[in-house]
């Protein structure tokens, strides 16, 4: 991990130089991730995609303002969050906040090959229970396995509050869960 | 609820101190509800985790940004100058390949040498042409120049015979008058 922070802290360092070859191979150790992020944020593979590109051109006109090249995960979670939260905003104004239902979320439902389909539902069906803020806490922390400090860089609050939307989330999905997890 | 399962959350997720963690775990060898919520909580932790990523439908690149204003060797580098080698590589190339897989073609193809042969035995005729030409006019300035030569030849021999004839006049004529001058100093004494 400190090696690949290294090598991009230095991939930054040469993008800031004009390099942009060195930027595409920014974007293709993240971007998978991104997407997911993103994915699991919004549900919609295709706004995922466009939220992905613009958060990537807006870190990529941006990237001098990195004051910080070992933050660069965090920072590129970030853009990525604001991207997402201001199509929330767009899109629905008066409901950004609150959680997505299923028929909204629809195809994240697709499933990779293999994977138990009655686990996989009842994963979904229980984060698409939570708000978004409890939502975004959990896959921060649980699939892009974030630090707490970290995560509070991310969606812009203290980490007390990432804490509290985390660990009320886990006493939801826990109970959610319950029964699959007693098979 | 213990007093502990906020520390308990923190220790799942690995965001303890060293000293906090420790204290945490010999209240679990302890506290056997505590032991339940932590199990259940990874349970739940690696359900979630269960969920697989998806792969990116398309994937992001860049081309070039005018933010970023390359170096001046940089953008020498990305535009003519690498498409100069690029070119001069594809042009090596091309060649290097047709030396090695067009060598039958070229060595069949005899026109350069019957040209060079033409040229050379075209050549070789002017040359020749030349060159007896200019024996013809040196033989033709010869035989003038001897024919003048012996038309002076002539003309002199003929000028020595009437001298000669002339002084062989003038001889008779002295040798008659000495003839004769001879008795008519005799008769005198």
């Amino acid at each position: 991990m400190i090696f690949r922070a290294v090598e991009d802290a230095d991939l930054i360092s040469r993008v800031r130089h004009g390099d942009v070859e060195a930027y595409n191979l920014l974007v293709s150790r993240w971007e998978k991730r991104v997407f997911n992020y993103l994915l699991r944020l919004c549900g919609s593979p295709d706004d995922a995609l466009d939220l992905s590109q613009d958060a990537f051109l807006k870190a990529y006109q941006n990237i001098r303002k990195l004051d910080d090249p070992a933050r660069f995960g965090p920072w590129l979670y970030r853009i990525a969050h604001n991207e997402a939260y201001s199509l929330f905003r767009k899109r629905r104004p008066e409901t950004a906040l609150r959680s997505l239902s299923s028929d909204e979320l629809g195809p994240e439902r697709d499933r990779a090959p293999g994977f138990p389909m009655d686990l996989s539902l009842a994963v979904t069906a229980a984060l698409d229970r939570l708000n978004p803020e409890q939502r975004e806490a959990v896959v921060l922390k649980i699939y892009e396995g974030f630090k707490f400090d970290e995560m509070a860089e991310v969606i812009g609050c203290p980490v007390s509050t990432v804490k509290s939307r985390l660990y009320t989330a886990l006493d939801l999905l826990k109970a959610e869960l319950a029964p699959v997890n007693k098979r | 609820m213990c007093r502990h399962s906020e520390n308990l959350r923190d220790y799942a997720f690995d965001e303890l101190p060293a000293g906090e963690r420790l204290a945490v775990e010999q209240h679990l060898a302890a506290c056997g509800e505590c032991s339940l919520e932590l199990d259940r909580l990874r349970l739940t932790a690696a359900a979630l985790r269960a969920l697989p990523d998806r792969e990116i439908p398309q994937r992001i690149a860049f081309v070039s940004d005018k933010v970023f204003e390359p170096s001046l060797a940089a953008r020498l580098w990305n535009s003519a100058a690498r498409l100069g080698f690029a070119s001069a590589c594809v042009l090596a190339a091309a060649l290097v390949v047709l030396a090695y897989h067009r060598p039958m073609q070229t060595v069949a193809v005899p026109a350069p040498v019957s040209l060079n042969q033409d040229v050379s035995r075209q050549v070789n005729e002017a040359v020749a042409k030349a060159a007896a030409q200019i024996r013809i006019e040196d033989a033709k300035m010869t035989e003038a120049a001897l024919a003048e030569h012996d038309k002076q030849y002539r003309a002199q021999m003929v000028d020595m015979e009437e001298s000669l004839i002339v002084l062989q006049k003038h001889f008779n004529n002295y040798t008659m008058l000495a003839s004769s001058d001879v008795p008519r100093s005799g008769a005198g004494q």
